[in-house]
């Protein structure tokens, strides 16, 4: 349950999920959009979003090509500034501030290209995010930590170029989380990886949203990595919200599977 | 940056629209004072002719040829040694300069900005490529290139000396101003529409456009996206060419005229955008006044100044150019949103 | 992967080496050995001797090492900042006016020195002025160089036109293409306590089994700034700032992620390279005892690129030495090869080793140490360790 201090920090303007206004409780929402809106142009990525995720939960964000799931984290990390609307974190609101004052308020980002620094090693690209928050002894404890983590033990010295692709993610979210934020974004972790790869990632992720109680955003296709990891699912189409519930009501909802096929009235062609 | 604004290259809706009144004013001005009208104009045709061939491959090929000023050296020294050792007639004389600059650019292409002869030469000795093509390489270009240019300004200088016999300039002159440069005010339109028909009507034009947009689905649909650049840089050296043997009789013919062009030429190629034809338009329209009426009141310093500070106004405040703020524009009110 | 903690007596002379190479040696430069120090001081006794033994090279040797003060600030700002800038010139040229300024309205030796503070800091402030109306204006990547190229055709055009007579700030003359007469000599110092002339104030001395040499006191200051600011400089980018720089020069963007400000980063590692740049100007400002607007022109904005491009611009060193190789190259020539070479030089090195000299030769050490010790990983750690 909210303690005291994040019900007087929550900004009035923040509205109830429907969660909350079905069973009359104030959980604890860490993020919450309000009627978010990003145009490029002409089209509409994100068309008036209302999205919350509460603090430690595991939420996935699926839907088909070009629905703007992307763009919607973008918008959460400040890398996209909103075209109206507003974005809540931990009550306060966040829209008007850059990538890195969000990032010292709790929320990381890992992108969907794989974006390790390439020609340094693993270590100096671990040590990056964290010499921030430590020094000497204590900076290299963690540093090798996070490294370990990642499963790339004994690889420290190696130009981060030269890893796998999954051995990049790993480490990428070992950066990502060396942050210590409270909600982690994650844009498909697992594309283009080998099932046991996946399996090893999807393991990374509960663990630290079961240690750490790191909340989770994470945008996938496969289904069963989804099914592994959500605590709960939103199914993003055409820039706004179609659907939200466990991965098991939104597996046997017959309009989800249409706005995929691009079938449905809704969807009306191409996703795009 | 360049890359994001090259399908917008050839938008030209809202730029022609631009374009036409102000050629419109122009011509108005004409009438009132023609002096002034036709010293503007001159300003703007030698904006406008000194950038086209840079804009062209700045805005398709994402490189920078700060070696631009001495192509355009090369064709004016061209067309001045066809008429002075030659005895050829101008005309001739001025489409030698170009087609000598064009061959010049494509060796250029082919050896130093695609790196396919190195390349080639490499496959064959050590077994691998030797150099990385310098497309959208944007500062390497730039470095590249301006290296080239003090072997080709130096060259010229070792070759022919610290200056070459000037041909005269042809026709006479109206209302105290020579004829041949209100010529070149046509001209320059003529070449603006040339360079238009050729990117967008024909069928060169639109592989051109095709490898802009998408370089591996070009390549995917059959198109040689390499000959395609090769053949650009070509026609961009052929254009500068001709501004060379354009000006060839109007200027004292030196080593260092390169870089009198080059710095209009980079200064309205960045102020314009990566839009080829109505971003060097505009951008000449907007540059060639500034130039001619502060040189004339207050010297040739201010004038260059002005432009000079033009640029970066623009470079901080205009990202993108003028192409992209037309761009800006045309989405805002086609947007709605 | 730092040395080893030094055991018992960390006020030992190794200890206290062993912390001093701590803060100097690190994966953002070359040279983490120990056989690099001593290369090192080899090559600095080298040219500490130069003009000892050589006849006369001094004085023009000095000048090559101004310069590589120059070539440092670049090296600094594009190599490790990723900003390539045609501007160092720019503040070089102002730093040498501003001393030139100061130094005439103020001809004693406190006036000097302080002429020469007010130069470094005219660099550094310009530097800042422009990084600040640049980084924070969200102009990014060849944008940059653009404007840095246009600052240096607006600092030309502006200081050619200088010419008239009102153009003079105190007893300075600015000018115009004449230049700026009228310095007084290099003495640096304090009024009534101390004071030091440098320039035009050759000693003679007697060395045994060489003779009387000429002992040039300018050179030996200039080699004395230049070291520092290269140590400076490897500490500097072995420290977290040089750890943020480096990464913003990979992925400025990602790096922003990190919560890096990474606007304020590139504004500092660009005041820092402009405060460089107007100490060598000062410098080449005093040595000449003149300064004309030649500094400004488009051909000297470019050869720190060449210098820095042929060195190897993630290599501080590799611009130094550079610089040197090529000004001696570029003087040897004279004249209009010397511009074709040059060129050349540029072109070629740019094309065939992008990343330069330096670096280039350092892999193939490093890489041929990995055969020799058969695998074993020549990284940083292992060679520091070695100590």
């Amino acid at each position: 349950m909210s303690d005291s201090t994040s019900q007087e920090s929550l900004d009035p303007n923040v509205r109830q999920t429907a969660a909350e206004i079905a069973t009359g409780d104030r959980t604890d929402t860490l993020l919450q959009t309000d009627e978010l809106v990003k145009t490029f142009g002409g089209f509409t990525a994100t068309d008036s979003v209302d999205f919350s995720v509460e603090a430690g939960e595991l939420r996935c964000l699926i839907g088909p090509n070009g629905a703007g799931k992307s763009t919607l984290l973008k918008l959460i990390t400040g890398t996209l500034s909103a075209t109206d609307g507003s974005v809540y974190y931990d009550g306060h609101e966040i829209t008007e501030l850059a990538p890195n004052e969000r990032v010292s308020r709790g929320i990381s980002m890992k992108f969907q290209v794989p974006s390790v620094y390439g020609d340094l090693s693993v270590r100096e690209n671990a040590r990056l995010p964290i010499q921030q928050f430590a020094d000497g002894d204590e900076r290299e404890r963690r540093v090798q930590a996070a490294i370990d983590a990642a499963g790339l033990t004994g690889h420290e010295d190696d130009e981060a170029s030269t890893l796998s692709h999954g051995q990049q993610q790993q480490l990428e979210i070992s950066m990502a989380a060396s942050l210590e934020p409270d909600l982690l974004l994650l844009d498909e972790p697992v594309a283009g990886l080998s099932v046991d790869e996946r399996a090893e990632i999807a393991d990374r992720i509960t663990t630290l949203n079961r240690e750490e109680g790191i909340a989770f955003i994470v945008i996938e296709h496969d289904t069963d990595f989804v099914a592994e990891i959500a605590d709960k699912v939103t199914v993003l189409h055409k820039g706004d919200i179609f659907r939200e519930g466990s991965i098991e009501e939104i597996e046997s909802d017959p309009a989800v599977k249409r706005i995929y096929l691009g079938t449905d009235e809704d969807s009306g062609g191409d996703g795009q | 940056m360049a890359t994001g604004l090259k399908h917008a290259a050839f938008q030209v809706r809202y730029g022609i629209a631009a374009v036409v009144a102000v050629a419109g004013l122009f011509v108005l001005g004409a009438f009132v004072s023609p002096n002034l009208t036709f010293r503007i104009s001159y300003a703007v045709s030698f904006v406008v002719l000194a950038a086209i061939g840079l804009a062209i491959i700045f805005g398709i090929m994402g490189v920078i040829n700060l070696a631009h000023g001495e192509f355009i050296l090369v064709g004016a020294y061209v067309t001045t040694f066809a008429v002075t050792a030659g005895g050829f007639p101008l005309p001739v004389a001025m489409l030698a300069g170009a087609l000598v600059t064009a061959v010049f650019g494509l060796v250029v292409e082919r050896v130093i900005i695609s790196g396919y002869v190195p390349n080639w030469i490499g496959q064959r000795t050590v077994g691998r490529d030797l150099i990385k093509p310098f497309y959208d390489r944007l500062a390497d270009s730039m470095v590249a290139t301006f290296g080239l240019s003090l072997i080709m300004v130096q060259g010229a200088r070792i070759l022919f000396g610290n200056s070459i016999d000037q041909i005269g300039v042809p026709f006479g002159s109206t209302a105290g101003y020579p004829d041949y440069r209100i010529a070149l005010v046509g001209i320059t339109a003529g070449v603006l529409a040339l360079v238009y028909v050729l990117f967008t009507q024909t069928v060169f034009g639109t592989r051109v456009r095709a490898t802009m947009q998408d370089e591996q689905t070009a390549r995917a649909l059959g198109i040689d996206t390499e000959r395609t650049y090769m053949y650009t840089f070509a026609i961009g050296s052929g254009l500068a060419g001709f501004t060379g043997a354009l000006f060839a009789p109007l200027l004292s013919m030196q080593p260092s005229i390169g870089d009198q062009f080059l710095v209009e030429a980079f200064v309205a190629v960045v102020v314009g955008g990566a839009s080829v034809v109505v971003g060097t338009s505009l951008s000449g329209l907007l540059l060639g006044p500034i130039d001619a009426v502060l040189s004339d009141q207050f010297g040739e310093f201010a004038g260059r100044i002005a432009l000079l500070g033009t640029a970066m106004l623009a470079l901080r405040f205009l990202p993108g150019g003028i192409t992209g703020f037309i761009d800006r524009v045309r989405t805002m009110r086609e947007g709605g949103s | 992967m730092a040395a080893e903690s030094p055991a018992a007596d960390s006020r030992s002379a190794p200890a206290a080496i062993a912390r001093l190479r701590n803060r100097l040696e690190g994966p953002n430069t070359i040279g983490n050995s120990r056989w690099f120090w001593v290369g090192f001081a080899l090559v600095l006794a080298v040219l500490v001797a130069i003009p000892i033994v050589g006849s006369g090279t001094g004085g023009q040797f000095s000048l090559f090492l101004v310069l590589g003060l120059l070539g440092l600030s670049l090296s600094f700002v594009w190599g490790y900042a990723g900003i390539l800038s045609f501007g160092q010139t720019v503040f070089f040229g102002v730093g040498a006016y501003t001393f030139g300024v100061v130094s005439i309205n103020f001809p004693s030796p406190t006036g000097i020195t302080g002429a020469v503070v007010a130069g470094t800091v005219a660099g550094a402030g310009l530097a800042a002025l422009l990084g600040y109306f640049m980084f924070y204006g969200g102009v990014r990547d060849v944008y940059v160089t653009i404007i840095t190229l246009v600052s240096t055709l607006v600092a030309l055009t502006f200081m050619a036109q200088t010419a008239g007579s009102e153009w003079t700030i105190g007893e300075a003359a600015l000018g115009g293409f004449n230049g700026m007469p009228g310095m007084p000599l290099f003495t640096l110092g304090i009024e009534g306590l101390f004071s030091f002339q440098f320039v035009y104030n050759e000693y003679e001395v007697f060395i045994p089994l060489l003779g009387t040499r000429v002992f040039d006191p300018f050179y030996y200051l200039v080699l004395v700034l230049l070291v520092a600011a290269y140590l400076g400089l490897r500490v500097l980018v072995n420290m977290d700032f040089g750890r943020v720089l480096v990464a913003i020069r990979e992925d400025e963007d990602r790096t922003m992620m990190f919560g890096y400000d990474v606007e304020r980063a590139k504004l500092v590692a660009f005041t820092i390279g402009g405060g460089l740049a107007g100490l060598s100007g000062v410098l080449y400002a005093a040595r000449n005892v003149y300064i004309d607007p030649s500094v400004f022109e488009l051909y000297f904005a470019t050869l720190p690129v060449v210098w820095v491009s042929v060195g190897g611009r993630k290599s501080l060193l590799g611009a130094v030495a550079a610089t040197i190789a090529v000004e001696y190259l570029r003087l040897s020539l004279g004249g209009e090869f010397a511009l074709v070479a040059v060129g050349a030089l540029l072109l070629l090195s740019i094309l065939f080793l992008p990343g330069g000299v330096v670096p280039w030769v350092d892999g193939k050490i490093a890489r041929s140490r990995l055969v020799a010790s058969d695998g074993d990983s020549p990284g940083g750690p292992a060679e520091v360790s070695d100590s």
